[in-house]
């Protein structure tokens, strides 16, 4: 009957024509289907939008990663972590030292010196063979050239807080400088002025009073003269010289050429207070930066502080579209208010214009951002044709589009990455992370203080179980506060051992003993304490037990607890309120630990929460960010990172190992002279960082063979 | 039946008009406010908050800003407060993309239910009806979103094909037959989970309505003088127990506004459900209330229309 025969077909009918669909969708082994332009793009997949395309105001990772493809820096890091040229051909690093007349002081052999005996003096003293003192001898060959800048007076304003009435005040500082002598040298030399004491008499620069040619018209205390003092004049001054020169030729998406005064206005960008830059303290250092010639700039640096050097890898903005008159057009165009409206208002930050590989095509919010490539890229144009950004916030859906072909890279999770190891159609990637993992201990607090007793509690734990079964092998040991990657890192310091009866060997030493219960104790007083860490995170939780539980093991009666982030960090961490606790930290390039390590940070709400203390540890910590050659930072570092590792003042744990997994189909595309294409399978660099050839990636249609190659 | 008309139209404007107060009062009142000019919002100073709220009213008492607000509507001005775009172009922009999903997903769910939920009366207490049955149940309670992420990666782990979204990401400049069997694809597993539920439910009522059908004096009549079975089931049977399915036409009508949050959200289908759900955490109250006001007119011309057509397939019933 034709009514039955209906109802059953009409749905059979339905499904069928749904279910056809199928075959007309490309799937992960034939993403052309239906889809010819797909081989020539990589869609990377994000959980979060980025907020502003403008590098020098953005400050989450969806912004950078952007940033990173639409603009370029002077200088960026090669696969040694060593600084490379971009924007910048070459460069040169140099400094002025500069340091003013001791009238009062007797100079051997010489006695009190006006400035042009002085300098004088100095080249003598450059040219004679006399000298056999080889650091003063080598600090003087460095130098260039003298000059004596005359005398000057000069007048500046300060405001300041009345301490008895609270009120802001204003005053007027004279001060009436000496002459200076300013010495231009090949190099930096952060031991210049230590050395020249050698000559100039131990305590020529010491004995200089600044304070003698200040003048103020309100009463000011001892401390804010001598700050006063060491801000308007300095018995001595390092003043480190970078010098840029530019690439030339290299355009802006726009077809604008990249000039020395993009850098410059880069850098006034940034510094300027109404853009509200959250880059802008590590513009803080830089003196001036001055534009030579079209394609040469000088930055002059406040002081000897290397770390700065890496900031010049920041997206330099095209100053054509952004400077005062481009942001007045656009104000005006808007109806908006002129005094309010600055860069950070501009459209600029949704359709930037850099000079990087990918030029910005369109973005829609929440859904996908979508560059093409830049054909006029000074490094060649990258192979893909077009990047896209697409923002899946949700982790599985991720994961699903990238089985399905329509993603190219995801936030895999460690689990997932022994299951997909095994599969034929992925590539992975593993390397390890820039930081890592410890259990700190409050140095203020007994038993804590004693070194012998920090190493016997490490001593006690496995670390190596640790990263077999609560990383699931996802993580390496590490020794001390250095990331491993890099040179600054001493390999020759081992791991400390798993070995609890070493570690009751060296608690007995320090007086703690086992009583009869098992427990240990000093002086009848039981070894107990509590380790904290923050709540939400599995990984700290798993430790806690396992620390606690090796610890009982060894006679320690520790108590535990989980504090809930925001009261573990302002009450307990800020206020350095804990016996002993477990937390991470993300490190940098750069070997600069004044943060973390530096005796003077151990105050309520800085870094060095831990208490340590050590001078020589001091001493190196600043030695290395003053420090410009590379080879001396390292033979810093690893003395450094001996000290550190002797004494324990962490227990380190273990840095994370980062993970990505990739199409197999993607490879290293390669064109030589003669017009030949290579394939090259993807190889991570030596410090792990597998995408830093991107440029010539390419996905093909099918996986080639790297039978050759293993 | 003119006068039922014209009382119908009056009732259902004022209960109109007391949904619009109800739905107004409760935006306001719930707790939290715009992101806009919520204090905690760190991205928004005091006077950009000020000028926000001078320019939405929302320094006015809550009557003028329910008079601004239904007047703004009407004259079809509401924007919305997260991107100052026309309230009504957005809405029908996410209605087309709703549209095809709530099609397909009720064709699915009225030819299926029919069959299966015939067969089960028919062949009453048999291994099939008891399977059925059993399949209803199981479908009703598991959570949709649950059974949605089985199916999901099921179906991307085995057949490696994209299934979220509307079509494939980047498919860009595909001939156009790809492109509208790629559209096809993309609907068939948000369609079939918003069915599921559909399916279980209303293959029970057809049962259930067969079975009180089948019951009747003149169904054993007509088998007593010898109709063949088919006849009995398809032609007496079948067409009376249709009577109450007509009426229930009219009520899936609100379900076009509504679409279903959930599967929208899971599936990344840029729809009506997915968009007033953004709205309600974004407290974007134009938008909120727009879509509320909407699906109360479907609602009660939804019920209009059921009467009317209880009218027409229904001579007993007169007015």
């Amino acid at each position: 009957m034709t009514v039955r025969r209906v109802l059953i077909f009409a749905p059979i009918l339905l499904i069928l024509v749904l279910l056809q669909s199928y075959f007309w969708v490309p799937t992960y082994e034939q993403q052309t289907k239906g889809s010819p332009a797909r081989l020539a793009g990589y869609i990377a997949g994000s959980i979060g939008d980025a907020s502003l395309l403008n590098p020098i105001l953005s400050a989450d990772s969806a912004s950078s990663s952007i940033n990173d493809m639409v603009f370029e820096g002077l200088i960026d890091r090669d696969e040694q972590l060593r600084f490379r040229g971009r924007l910048a051909k070459s460069w040169e690093i140099f400094e002025d030292a500069l340091f003013y007349v001791n009238p009062s002081a007797r100079i051997p052999g010489l006695g009190k010196a006006d400035a042009h005996t002085l300098a004088d003096f100095i080249k003598h003293a450059q040219k004679t063979t006399r000298i056999k003192d080889p650091a003063l001898k080598d600090s003087l060959n460095r130098i260039t050239d003298i000059f004596v800048l005359p005398s000057r007076t000069f007048t500046v304003s300060k405001s300041f807080k009345d301490s008895n009435t609270g009120k802001e005040k204003t005053m007027i500082i004279r001060v009436a400088a000496p002459p200076r002598i300013k010495l231009v040298l090949n190099t930096v030399d952060q031991d210049l002025f230590q050395n020249l004491t050698h000559l100039l008499g131990e305590d020529y620069f010491e004995s200089f009073h600044g304070k003698d040619y200040l003048k103020s018209d309100a009463q000011l205390s001892k401390e804010q003269l001598a700050a006063y003092t060491q801000e308007l004049i300095p018995a001595v001054e390092h003043n480190p010289i970078l010098l840029f020169h530019l690439r030339p030729g290299v355009k802006f998406h726009d077809g604008h050429l990249v000039e020395a005064d993009d850098v410059r206005f880069t850098y006034e960008a940034i510094m300027n207070p109404k853009n509200l830059s959250p880059r802008i303290s590590d513009y803080e250092p830089v003196k001036t930066v001055e534009v030579i010639d079209p394609l040469t700039v000088k930055i002059v640096y406040k002081r000897l502080y290397s770390p700065a050097i890496g900031t010049w890898g920041m997206g330099i903005l095209p100053e054509h579209l952004l400077n005062s008159q481009a942001l007045k057009k656009e104000a005006t165009r808007l109806g908006k208010d002129l005094k309010t409206f600055s860069i950070r208002s501009s459209s600029f930050n949704r359709k930037p214009v850099g000079c990087g590989p990918f030029k910005f095509q369109n973005w829609k919010s929440d859904q996908y951002i979508i560059l093409d490539r830049f054909d006029d890229y000074w490094d060649g144009p990258p192979n893909y044709q077009r990047y896209v950004f697409r923002i899946i916030p949700d982790l599985l859906t991720q994961e699903m589009e990238f089985y399905a072909g329509t993603i190219d890279s995801y936030g895999v999770q460690p689990h997932q990455v022994e299951r997909l190891e095994k599969d034929p159609r992925f590539q992975n990637f593993s390397g390890v992370a820039f930081g890592y993992t410890y259990i700190g201990y409050n140095m203020r607090r007994k038993p804590f203080d004693d070194p012998r007793v920090r190493r016997a509690l490490g001593m006690a734990i496995d670390v190596e179980k640790i990263i077999k079964y609560v990383l699931y092998g996802q993580g390496e040991s590490i020794t001390g506060p250095f990331v491993k990657q890099t040179d600054y890192y001493n390999h020759a310091i081992k791991p400390l051992v798993y070995d609890p009866k070493g570690a009751l060997k060296l608690l007995a030493a320090a007086g703690w003993k086992r009583n009869k219960a098992g427990r240990l104790e000093k002086n009848g007083k039981p070894f107990k304490f509590t380790l904290i860490t923050n709540s939400g995170n599995d990984l700290r939780k798993a430790i806690l037990a396992i620390a606690q539980d090796a610890w009982k093991q060894i006679g320690i009666d520790v108590n535990t607890d989980l504090l809930e982030w925001s009261v573990f960090i302002q009450e307990r961490v800020n206020k350095a309120d804990f016996d002993a606790l477990i937390l991470g930290w993300q490190m940098g390039i750069e070997p600069d630990l004044y943060q973390i390590w530096h005796s003077s940070q151990t105050n309520p709400y800085q870094l060095n929460f831990v208490g340590y203390k050590n001078k020589e540890a001091d001493d190196l910590i600043i030695k290395i960010r003053q420090e410009y050659n590379h080879n001396r930072q390292i033979e810093f570092s690893h003395r450094l990172h001996e000290i550190i590792a002797g004494e324990q003042p962490y227990t380190f744990l273990y840095v994370g190992k980062w993970t990505a997994v990739l199409d197999k189909r993607i490879v290293i595309k390669t064109v030589d002279d003669t017009g030949a294409i290579r394939h090259e399978k993807i190889t991570p660099t030596k410090t792990g960082d597998y995408s830093f050839y991107f440029n010539k990636w390419i996905k093909l249609p099918k996986a080639p063979d790297f039978m050759n190659e293993g | 039946m003119l006068s039922f008309i014209g009382r119908s139209v009056v009732q259902k404007t004022i209960t109109l008009f007391f949904v619009s107060i109800v739905s107004f009062l409760i935006i306001h009142l719930a707790p939290g406010s715009p992101s806009q000019v919520d204090p905690m919002n760190p991205k928004f100073t005091p006077e950009m908050v000020e000028r926000f709220q001078k320019e939405f009213h929302l320094d006015k008492p809550l009557y003028i800003q329910y008079i601004y607000f239904y007047q703004d509507l009407f004259t079809g001005k509401t924007v919305s407060w997260k991107d100052n775009q026309s309230v009504l172009k957005k809405i029908w922009e996410r209605f087309l993309n709703s549209l095809p999903l709530f099609v397909v997903g009720t064709l699915i769910t009225w030819t299926l239910s029919f069959p299966v939920g015939i067969r089960s009366a028919i062949f009453r207490g048999g291994i099939y009806d008891r399977s059925a049955t059993f399949i209803s149940y199981v479908l009703i309670s598991i959570p949709g979103f649950f059974f949605a992420y089985v199916l999901i990666i099921f179906v991307v782990t085995y057949f490696h094909v994209p299934v979220i979204g509307m079509e494939t990401f980047g498919i860009g400049d595909a001939p156009a037959t790809y492109l509208f069997m790629d559209r096809i694809w993309h609907l068939v597993l948000p369609s079939m989970l918003g069915a599921t539920g559909g399916i279980a439910v209303l293959s029970r009522y057809v049962r259930s309505q067969m079975l009180e059908v089948e019951g009747q004096d003149y169904i054993r009549t007509a088998r007593a003088k010898g109709l063949p079975a088919e006849q009995v089931h398809y032609k007496h049977a079948l067409r009376n127990a249709l009577l109450p399915f007509v009426t229930m036409f009219g009520l899936i009508l609100p379900g076009l506004i509504g679409g279903s949050v959930i599967i929208e959200s899971i599936f990344s289908w840029p729809g009506m459900g997915r968009m007033a759900y953004e709205a309600v955490l974004a407290r974007d109250y134009p938008i909120i209330l727009t879509v509320n006001f909407v699906s109360a007119v479907l609602v009660l011309a939804g019920t209009f229309i059921s009467d009317l057509l209880y009218l027409v397939v229904d001579p007993r019933i007169r007015l």
